[in-house]
């Protein structure tokens, strides 16, 4: 599967059903999240556990920025992915 | 978009004014932030990714270049008539030749507007949709409401979305899969005689190419 096939089946942060980003980072993030998922060919359900995971272990704060809280999750997911991935 | 535009201009503007650490930012970089880069440089290192690549996936998503590909494609078949046939024949080798190519295995098929008939395209399983041309899909086009309605009151979606078919006119809605993606050639507006491919281009939108809009004409920009 490719990474633009699989980021489209994710609930990105949107409003008015166009992509949102608190910070630039955050869009470079999500641009380096799908050229890695293409590139150690992680699957749909692979990436979504590990993102799943990583949004449970930043936790929820009603003061964060969600786009923040999201893209801080899929920096951390994908973290742990990379490293899973050179053993 | 045009906030991720603003903020870029925004480091520029403060490019003179370096911090102790020689960063070119107008605040310290939060911990993800530096993570990120870190994660970045890493996989650049590795020659897992390079950073072109990913400034290509942030065109294409967050600089909203999905569409405007598409819009290419429309404004080229309305503007080259043997394209046009090529691209109603064979979509996705049409497309290809302008260079935006799917995933393999994916054929594209485009269904082209007439007075008579008006496309809309739907994936009423999942999600599936045309991202080459399209970009990344809006949320209201993944919502269970979409999905279920344009199929069994097409009139009255296409109606809330602001877009009036005659009763003359036959709704064809496309149920996209894994394997076909649609796209829709819209009819190219009156009054556009006189314009050349790039400012037609301009006036297809993103839901002129699912059929839940119409592309704008030239009084209205």
């Amino acid at each position: 599967m490719s990474g633009d096939a699989l980021v489209a089946t994710l609930d990105l942060p949107r409003a008015n059903g166009e992509l949102v980003f608190d910070e630039p980072w955050q869009a470079r993030a999500l641009g380096m999240g799908v050229v890695t998922i293409e590139a150690l060919g992680i699957g749909a359900v692979e990436w979504r556990d590990a993102l799943a995971d990583a949004i449970t272990r930043h936790g929820y704060d009603p003061q964060e920025d969600p786009a923040s809280a999201y893209y801080a999750a899929w920096v951390d997911a994908l973290e742990r992915l990379v490293a899973a991935h050179e053993h | 978009m045009h906030d991720h535009d603003h903020d870029h201009d925004h480091d520029h503007d403060h490019g003179h004014d370096h911090d102790h650490d020689g960063h070119h930012h107008p605040r310290p970089a939060s911990e993800i932030e530096l993570r990120a880069r870190a994660l970045e440089a890493l996989l650049v290192e590795k020659g897992l990714v390079s950073s072109d690549a990913i400034d290509a996936v942030i065109d294409r998503y967050v600089n909203d270049v999905g569409p405007q590909n598409g819009a290419r494609v429309v404004a080229r078949a309305w503007t080259d008539p043997a394209y046009r046939d090529r691209l109603l024949s064979d979509g996705t080798a049409a497309i290809g030749e302008l260079g935006y190519a799917g995933e393999e295995g994916h054929t594209m098929v485009v269904v082209e507007n007439a007075p008579d008939v008006h496309n809309v395209i739907v994936c009423t399983l999942c999600s599936c949709y045309p991202w080459p041309v399209l970009g990344l899909p809006p949320t209201w086009y993944k919502s269970a409401p979409y999905r279920a309605r344009v199929v069994a009151e097409p009139r009255a979606v296409l109606q809330e979305f602001g877009v009036e078919v005659p009763e003359t006119t036959e709704i064809r809605v496309w149920d996209s899969t894994a394997e076909v993606r649609y796209l829709v050639l819209p009819m190219r507006p009156e009054g556009t005689e006189g314009l050349a491919e790039e400012e037609l281009a301009q006036l297809v939108s993103r839901d002129s190419m699912i059929g839940t809009g119409l592309p704008q004409t030239p009084a209205a920009r």
